[in-house]
C-alpha cells in the first residue's frame, strides 16, 4: 500500500516546554491511525503540525509526498483537518456550507458538484442540509463537519476528537463514516481521541503517547497481547502508569 | 461574596487587558496633552485683537486703550501706505486684522457718516471650529468699543448713527491673495466636504476595524479558521477575501450614514446660499465660487482622485491592521479590546484636525502626528486648497509603505505559529 503519511523525527516545543519530542510514524492510505494520550500529551500539536498550522522546530514530515516544512502549500490541497470543537458557519444552511468548503478544494464546478453531493450523502442530514447551522444540535453539526473533512477525499484526513461530546449513537454513526471512507476511498486518516473504545474499534493502528513522546505504537491486537490486556484502556493505564 | 467578586476580576483584568489599558493610559496622556496644549494655543490668541492704522489719529489711539482697559492685548501697525495686507497678516502671524484706513476719524466724528472699516481673515484651515477657535474677532471687538467711545465720550445726538456707526467689509486671505469675500461664507461652502469627510472616514475606519477583528476573533473561537487555514487557499487570499468583505460592507455603511448626512447638510447649506447669495447682491461682495477660485482653494480633478486614493489606503490600513489584531486576538474578551490601538490612533488626529491646523503645530507634536497613517487623510483636503502639496504626496507615499510593512506583517502573523500559540516560533526550520 502506498504511504499517505511519513512522519520523520518532528520536535516542537511553547517557549522552555517540549510539546512534541522526536516523533516518528507512518500511515498507509486507508489505514486509520489512533492518537491517544491525556490532556496536554502532544496530540493535537502533531495533528496541527500536519495540517500545516504549526511549524516544526526539528524533524519533517511527507503526506503523499510533500514535505509540510518545505512545500506546505502542496500538503494543503491533499490533507484536510478537523479541529477539536470544531464548529461552522452559524448563519450558512447546511447545504451551502458543503458547497462553499467543496469550492475551496476545486475549481472546476462538475467536480464542486460531485464533491458536495459526497458530503451530501455522508453527513445524512437530508432535509435538514436546508436549515441554517444555528438550529442543528451538536451531533448534527459534528456530523456535517466531519462531511466535509472526508468529502475532498483527501489522501490524509487529520481528525482531533472526533467524537468528544456526543453521544452513543452519534458517535457510533461518526466512526462509521470513518471506517466506510478509509475502506471506499482509501482515505487514510489520523484521529485523536480519549476513547480507547473508539481507537479500539476504528483504528488499523494506534500510539500511546505520554509528554510528547510516543510510549507504545502497533494495530489495537498488537498492544494487547504485547501488554497482556483485554481492553485497551488496560493497556493505556499499564504503559501511562509504568512510564 | 468577596469569593466570588475575585474569580470575577480574575476573569475581567487578564495580562491581554492590562496591557491594553496601559498602551491606552500612555496614549491618552499623550494626545491629551498635545490637544491641552493646541487648545491653550488659540484661547491664548483670542484675547489679543490686531489693528491696521491707516488712520493714526488720537481717535484711533483712543480706541487702543478702550481696549486695553478691557484687558485686551491690542497689536497696531501703524502703516499709511501699505495695500498689501496678506503679507502685513503674514509678517506678523495673525489670523485676522481690522484695519481703521485713512480718513476714518474725519468720517466718524466730523461728517458722522457710516464709515467703512475692513475686517481681514487669513484662512489656513477649512475647519470651521478650528476658525472659531483661531479667530480673535478684532473687527466686531473694535466695532463695539468705537459704538461705546462714541456714546461715552463724544455727546453725539444723532441715535442711530451711535447704533450703527462703522461697516464692516469683509476680506478673506488664503494662499497669499485676497479677496473681497466673508470668509464664514467660504467656510460654509466648503464645510460640506471638509468636515464631512473626515467624519465618514472616521466611522468607516472604526466601523471596519470593529468589523474584521470580530470576524477573525470569532472565526478563531469556533475554529473555523483552522478548517480555512489547512484548505488549498493561499493565505493571502484569504486575508484579502477578509478585508475586501470589511471594505464592501463599510462601505454600504458609508454610503447610508453619508448620504443621510449630506441630504441634511445641503438642505441647511441651501438655505444659507440663500443668504448669502442675497447679502453679496446688496454689499458687492465676490460671488462665493469666485473667491474660491481666486483664493485657490477649489481642488482640481486630480486633486480629488489623490483624496479618495488617500481614503482607499487608509481603509486599508485600518483593514490590515485589524486583521492583525484579530488574530492575535486569544478569546472573546481579547476581541473586546483589541480594536483600542486603532480607535485611539483615529481618534486624536481626527478631533486634532478639527479644532486646529495640524500643519502649523510645533515640529515634534506635527510629526509625531504625521507618524500616524490616518492623519495624512484627515488633512488631505486641507493641504491641497492651501497648496501643500508636498505634504500631501510625501502623505501618500508614507502612508502606501506603511501599507505594505503591515500587510507584510499580516502575511507573515498568518503563515506563523503565532496566531495558534501566541508565541514567538524558533527559527530551527523555515517554512515556505
Amino acid at each position: 500500500m502506498e504511504l499517505a503519511l511519513d512522519v520523520q523525527h518532528i520536535a516542537k516545543s511553547y517557549g522552555k516546554k517540549q510539546a512534541v519530542k522526536d516523533v516518528s510514524f507512518q500511515i498507509h492510505q486507508g489505514e486509520i491511525f489512533g492518537l491517544m494520550g491525556m490532556n496536554g500529551a502532544g496530540k493535537t500539536t502533531i495533528l496541527r503540525m500536519l495540517a500545516t498550522l504549526l511549524r516544526p522546530d526539528s524533524g519533517d514530515a511527507f503526506i503523499a509526498g510533500n514535505s509540510i516544512v518545505q512545500t506546505p502549500e502542496k500538503v494543503r490541497a491533499c490533507i484536510t483537518y478537523l479541529p477539536d470543537e470544531a464548529g461552522a458557519y452559524r448563519t450558512m444552511t447546511g447545504k451551502n456550507y458543503l458547497q462553499f468548503i467543496a469550492g475551496l478544494y476545486f475549481k472546476d464546478e462538475k467536480q464542486q458538484k460531485e464533491c458536495f453531493s459526497l458530503g451530501e450523502e455522508i453527513c445524512g442530514l437530508g432535509d435538514a442540509l436546508q436549515q441554517k447551522i444555528n438550529t442543528y444540535s451538536r451531533g448534527m453539526t459534528r456530523k456535517l463537519v466531519l462531511a466535509r473533512t472526508v468529502m475532498p477525499r483527501p489522501k490524509l484526513a487529520i481528525l482531533d476528537e472526533p467524537t468528544s461530546g456526543l453521544d452513543v449513537l452519534n458517535s457510533l454513526d461518526i466512526r462509521k463514516i470513518i471506517r466506510q471512507c478509509a475502506e471506499q476511498y482509501g482515505t487514510a486518516f489520523l484521529l485523536s481521541s480519549h476513547h480507547m473504545q473508539e481507537v479500539a474499534t476504528t483504528a488499523h493502528k494506534a500510539a500511546i503517547m505520554k509528554d510528547g513522546v510516543f510510549l507504545a505504537e502497533g494495530s489495537p491486537q498488537e498492544l494487547l497481547q504485547q501488554y497482556q490486556a483485554e481492553t485497551l484502556e488496560e493497556v493505556f493505564e499499564k504503559v501511562v502508569r509504568n512510564s | 461574596m468577596i469569593h466570588l467578586l475575585k474569580k470575577e476580576l480574575s476573569e475581567l483584568l487578564n495580562k491581554q487587558m492590562l496591557l491594553g489599558l496601559l498602551l491606552s493610559f500612555i496614549l491618552i496622556i499623550l494626545f491629551g496633552s498635545i490637544m491641552t496644549s493646541s487648545v491653550t494655543e488659540t484661547v491664548d490668541d483670542t484675547g489679543e485683537v490686531h489693528i491696521i492704522d491707516q488712520d493714526q489719529t488720537n481717535f484711533t489711539e483712543q480706541i487702543k486703550t478702550h481696549l486695553e482697559q478691557q484687558g485686551y492685548t491690542v497689536l497696531i501697525i501703524n502703516e499709511n501706505e501699505t495695500e498689501n495686507f496678506e503679507s502685513e497678516l503674514s509678517a506678523h502671524a495673525w489670523s485676522d486684522a481690522v484695519v481703521l484706513p485713512e480718513g476714518f476719524t474725519d468720517c466718524l466724528l466730523n461728517q458722522h457718516q457710516l464709515c467703512q472699516i475692513q475686517s481681514l481673515t487669513e484662512l489656513k484651515t477649512t475647519s470651521s471650529i478650528g476658525i472659531a477657535f483661531g479667530n480673535t474677532g478684532s473687527a466686531e471687538i473694535v466695532s463695539s468699543a468705537i459704538k461705546e467711545i462714541l456714546s461715552e465720550t463724544y455727546l453725539v445726538d444723532e441715535l442711530s448713527f451711535i447704533e450703527n456707526p462703522v461697516e464692516v467689509t469683509p476680506y478673506t486671505i488664503a494662499n497669499g491673495k485676497i479677496v473681497q469675500a466673508s470668509s464664514t461664507a467660504l467656510i460654509g461652502s466648503l464645510s460640506m466636504f471638509d468636515q464631512l469627510m473626515p467624519l465618514i472616514l472616521f466611522l468607516l475606519i472604526i466601523l471596519t476595524a470593529q468589523m474584521i477583528i470580530s470576524a477573525v476573533a470569532t472565526e478563531k473561537m469556533d475554529k473555523t479558521l483552522e478548517t480555512l487555514l489547512s484548505s488549498p487557499v493561499s493565505r493571502s487570499t484569504i486575508i484579502c477575501a477578509k478585508m475586501l468583505a470589511a471594505l464592501i460592507t463599510a462601505l454600504i455603511y458609508v454610503i447610508v450614514y453619508g448620504s443621510s448626512f449630506f441630504i441634511a447638510m445641503l438642505f441647511n447649506v441651501d438655505n444659507a446660499a440663500d443668504n448669502i447669495n442675497i447679502a453679496e447682491a446688496f454689499t458687492g461682495l465676490m460671488n462665493t465660487q469666485d473667491a474660491l477660485h481666486t483664493l485657490g482653494l477649489q481642488i482640481s480633478f486630480w486633486g480629488w482622485i489623490g483624496v479618495i486614493a488617500q481614503l482607499f489606503l487608509t481603509i486599508c490600513i485600518s483593514l490590515t491592521a485589524s486583521m492583525i489584531l484579530g488574530g492575535l486576538v486569544e478569546d472573546a474578551k481579547g476581541s473586546q479590546t483589541a480594536s483600542m490601538p486603532i480607535l485611539i490612533f483615529t481618534t486624536f488626529p481626527y478631533i486634532l484636525s478639527m479644532i486646529s491646523d495640524i500643519r502649523n503645530m510645533t515640529s515634534p507634536v506635527k510629526y509625531l502626528l504625521y507618524c500616524i497613517p490616518f492623519t495624512h487623510t484627515f488633512i488631505a483636503t486641507g493641504c491641497l486648497r492651501f497648496h501643500n502639496y508636498g505634504l500631501f504626496w510625501g502623505g501618500m507615499i508614507y502612508q502606501l509603505v506603511f501599507l505594505a510593512v503591515i500587510a507584510f506583517a499580516a502575511l507573515k502573523l498568518y503563515q506563523s505559529d503565532l496566531l495558534f500559540t501566541h508565541q514567538f516560533a524558533s527559527k530551527k526550520n523555515k517554512q515556505s
